[in-house]
């Protein structure tokens, strides 16, 4: 006979205020089966906790009830309380009546009866538990760091400085992500190439990473800590052992008027190319769409001009396989580009650039060698319009997010362009100034005050060209709202920061979330903000939504943390809430009759075949399996078996039937 | 037909196969199964029009399956059957053979899933214009008339499981409607027990179906079973262009978890 204790929970006023809880626990000790019922204010601290462990050494209780918050809440704290006090944890259940019931009606007799049916479908539930075992299993101490940019690079090395390997993937040719783009970094204008290329060597010097630089993830199975990754390496088209990085192929390559880009469209590099002088590793790639070669089947120069013959025409991609522990996608962000703004005239007109051409432009290593020059004629223009919020905030353009770094980038950008146009005249257009962080508001001031940069609350609504001028047509809102129109040289659009094309394809392969934007979502968005809901997965940087730098390192070393933390253990204990194949007594053996229909239904790929024999070896029959391993509990096989032969531990038919009764046949045990 | 008796004459005094499974007389004009064991039965065989059973269901019966290999005679719905039991790993490759009887009596012998995949393109499997026209005649009925409908036919349901038998698909050692721990289904021939039965019969099927309608000839009150399948097997080629018994490895329409599905409730 099963003897149930009920601990029905204030949690202070929460519960009580609007649920009668001494009701509650008086008819809770009436249902068959209960042998204990009490109530009391807070059950999740230790004298609660307490009362739950007393109860279940001096009743010999065989299950235990918590009516109190979510299970996701406190249901680890109590199910440790039970074992504590030698119940084994899954023989606890949790009766949500907080955020199912009190939180979410009103103070009535309705209310209180909710919670009592609540902690009933639990009672008929939990005599139906069965002890279960925890699952162990290994990890492997690799990490995987997807993206090559800061957030990537930070991981990577600090996993690495903790002792244990990484295997660093960067889609293009070179680490350093959009950083190594930058100019300037804000607040302090030091230059980004300076403090980033120091890092960059630094990956590739690591005794601990390995790094696949134009390579991208191919596939991924397995779980936390057991993954089991493709790495597609594309085909650089040489010999990278051989190649000594001596630049001769890149000067040689007779089409050389191809668009950069890592100057975002405003400069022009060969068909065989390093995208910049900086580059980790300093090997070129062919770029095969534009060679001559593969476009036409003649000229292979490079290959005769090539002192060490490291050139590969015949090389194909290679793929690569390794056990992977954990994973720390940093792939990071992009920017809106292409037609998003036809109001604004961007891709129509030349001189409408987007930011990051601005740090182009500003950049020393640039294709104006940090002159401020336009586009269009390359002349240095007198006026500039700068245009935050150009995408962001618009609910209108679907992005109803503050793309975040653009505030501080615009006045870095008009302070740059004022630093080297002494006599220019940078007019910023904002909705809002959004300056949180360290020195960022001094920053934004600097710019405002010091260096002058003309600061106008106003969205554009207009760009068009006018007698060879870019007007700029807004309104003041500062000032009545009075119209306005500046005749501008250089308009720059803060556009919008928005998730890397792919994501949502990479998303699919790594099983994590990812929110309206493409974003990937984080587990918790306070309390578990590097963690995906995928275990062993973590986030760093702008792939999570849009961050500057130090927030992105500071993400990345927080992930690295968590990798680190997984590795410090060497075996890993998984909740057995897992889906099985139940076995029968002879003749059945088993109620699965092996369609396998299950298996293309898993999307964790955990259901194998299993051979059932009799002692001289005869094959029974053949059944599914599942790997305890590979499954995650989500109970698509379970759904789909029409011989109801699987079963999820812990939610197993029989107790989501029991469950389901309860609720159906109120008996005569009210409130 | 000669050529057909002639056919399992042959293969039976070669030891090819230890049964043919076909057609022989039955009550008036209606044939029923035979199972021959020796050539000397052979001229038992029968093959015309009234031949409609889908004979496919015995490779899923103990007691014949444990007489040998067999030749089963086949209709077109009988070779979808074979290669849908084939994708549920329910039958190997070279465990039967397939006896095929065309409009002039000529027969084709088909060994591998193979053949009987490359005979099965060339053959009609959609639903007829009959079938269709019936189809189109319950689809015009509202939600309402539907229910009312279904209501109607299921209240004579005696839950004998002819249908279930007759079925060469719901082959399960332990059918959901026997589990009663939990009791899913309630065993009484009452209505919620006739709908809850006959719903699951249905998505049981839904994706597997082969559409032999031998569920609704099996029927002993004549409720038209084959109208659910036949609009599953609409419904699933409408969405997922995908028809059963086609081929001996499939995708399972209904089964298959596919990372880019343009439905977002599983990611």
């Amino acid at each position: 006979m099963a003897r149930i204790g009920v601990f029905v929970c204030h949690c202070g006023e929460n519960i009580s205020a609007t649920v009668d809880v001494k009701k509650v626990a008086e008819a809770a000790s009436r249902i068959p089966g209960v042998a204990h019922s009490v109530e009391y204010k807070y059950m999740c601290s230790d004298p609660g906790q307490q009362m739950i462990r007393n109860a279940i050494r001096e009743k010999n209780l065989t299950g235990v009830v918590v009516a109190a918050c979510s299970p996701r809440m406190h249901e680890p704290t109590f199910r440790r309380a039970c074992a504590e006090a030698g119940l084994n944890p899954f023989l606890c259940e949790m009766a949500n009546i907080r955020e199912h019931c009190s939180w979410v009606h009103e103070k009535s007799e309705a209310t209180t009866h909710k919670a009592f049916d609540i902690v009933r479908t639990l009672v008929a539930k939990v005599k139906r538990n069965k002890a279960l075992l925890p699952i162990k299993v290994p990890v492997t101490k690799t990490a995987l760091v997807l993206g090559g940019g800061i957030a990537g690079i930070q991981a990577s090395l600090d996993i690495a400085n903790s002792g244990h390997k990484v295997i660093l993937v960067e889609k293009e040719p070179s680490i350093g992500g959009h950083m190594s783009q930058l100019s300037e970094t804000f607040p302090t204008l030091d230059c980004s190439q300076c403090i980033l290329t120091p890092r960059m060597v630094e990956v590739a010097q690591h005794p601990n990473i390995t790094l696949h630089s134009y390579s991208e993830l191919e596939s991924m199975d397995g779980f936390i800590g057991n993954f089991k990754v493709r790495i597609r390496k594309k085909a650089r088209s040489l010999d990278e052992k051989l190649c000594t990085g001596c630049g001769l192929c890149v000067q040689k390559c007779p089409s050389k008027k191809i668009s950069s880009e890592f100057d975002a469209g405003l400069g022009l590099r060969p068909a065989i190319y390093v995208p910049f002088p900086q580059a980790v590793p300093n090997k070129p790639v062919i770029d095969r769409e534009h060679c001559t070669y593969y476009r036409t089947g003649k000229c292979r120069l490079c290959e005769k001009i090539c002192p060490t013959q490291a050139i590969r025409f015949d090389q194909e991609d290679e793929i690569i396989e390794a056990d992977i522990g954990a994973v720390v996608v940093a792939t990071g962000f992009d920017i809106k580009h292409g037609d998003f703004f036809p109001e604004y005239g961007y891709g129509k007109y030349k001189d409408v650039i987007d930011g990051l051409q601005f740090e182009r432009l500003a950049s020393a290593s640039g294709p104006t060698l940090g002159e401020i020059r336009r586009p269009s004629d390359g002349q240095v223009p007198q006026t500039v319009v700068f245009v935050a919020c150009a995408g962001s905030r618009d609910p209108a353009k679907g992005i109803e997010y503050c793309s975040k770094i653009c505030c501080m980038y615009t006045a870095k950008h008009a302070m740059l362009y004022k630093h080297k146009v002494h006599h220019g005249k940078p007019f910023v257009f904002y909705m809002d100034i959004r300056a949180g962080g360290k020195m960022y508001e001094e920053f934004v001031r600097r710019a405002m005050e010091e260096d002058g940069v003309q600061y106008i609350r106003s969205r554009v609504s207009r760009i068009y060209e006018r007698g060879g001028k870019l007007v700029v047509k807004g309104a003041d809102t500062l000032l009545g709202s009075r119209p306005l129109e500046i005749e501008a040289d250089l308009v720059v659009l803060a556009t919008a920061g928005v998730a890397q094309a792919g994501a949502e394809q990479l998303a699919q392969r790594l099983h994590v979330s990812f929110d309206a934007h493409k974003f990937y979502a984080e587990a918790h968005p306070k309390l578990r903000p590097v963690e995906t809901n995928t275990a062993g997965i973590f986030l760093a940087g702008a792939c999570q939504a849009p961050k500057d730098i130090p927030e992105s390192v500071a993400q990345a070393s927080g992930a690295a943390a968590k990798v680190a933390i997984l590795f410090s253990q060497s075996e890993l204990v998984r909740e057995p809430l897992i889906a099985v194949v139940d076995r029968q007594a002879p003749p059945l053996y088993s109620s699965c009759v092996g369609c396998f229909l299950c298996q293309p239904s898993c999307p964790y790929q955990a259901i194998e075949k299993e051979e059932i024999r009799d002692r001289d070896g005869q094959l029974i029959k053949t059944i599914a399996k599942v790997n305890p391993g590979l499954c995650q509990g989500c109970g698509t096989c379970v759904a789909l078996c029409r011989t109801k032969s699987i079963d999820i531990q812990g939610f197993s038919h029989e107790q989501v039937y029991a469950e389901v009764l309860a609720l159906l046949n109120r008996g005569e045990d009210n409130v | 037909m000669e050529d057909l008796r002639n056919k399992a004459r042959e293969l039976l005094a070669a030891k090819a196969v230890q049964v043919v499974v076909g057609y022989g007389r039955g009550t008036g004009a209606s044939r029923r199964a035979v199972f021959i064991q020796s050539a000397a039965e052979a001229g038992e065989l029968l093959f015309d029009n009234a031949c409609r059973q889908n004979l496919a269901v015995y490779l899923m019966k103990p007691e014949v399956r444990k007489l040998g290999k067999m030749a089963l005679v086949a209709i077109p719905a009988t070779l979808r059957t074979i290669l849908q039991l084939a994708s549920e790993n329910q039958i190997q490759d070279l465990e039967l053979l397939a006896l095929v009887p065309d409009a002039s009596g000529a027969v084709t012998q088909l060994a591998t899933f193979a053949a009987i995949e490359a005979h099965v393109v060339l053959q009609d499997n959609d639903l007829s214009a009959a079938e269709k026209g019936e189809l189109q005649k319950y689809e015009i009925m509202g939600m309402e008339q539907r229910r009312q409908f279904w209501e109607e036919h299921f209240s004579r349901c005696l839950k004998c499981y002819a249908c279930r038998a007759a079925c060469p698909l719901c082959y399960c050692s332990r059918c959901t409607v026997e589990c009663n721990q939990p009791q899913w289904i309630p065993v009484p021939a009452h209505d919620l027990g006739n709908l809850e039965w006959n719903i699951m019969r249905a998505m049981h099927l839904a994706g597997r179906c082969i559409n032999c309608g031998d569920c609704s000839r099996a029927c002993p009150v004549g409720i038209p079973l084959h109208l659910l399948n036949q609009k599953l097997i609409s419904e699933v080629y409408t969405h997922f262009n995908s028809r059963s018994g086609m081929a001996a490895k499939a995708d399972h329409a209904m089964s298959t978890f596919k990372p880019n599905d343009a439905e977002d409730f599983i990611r």
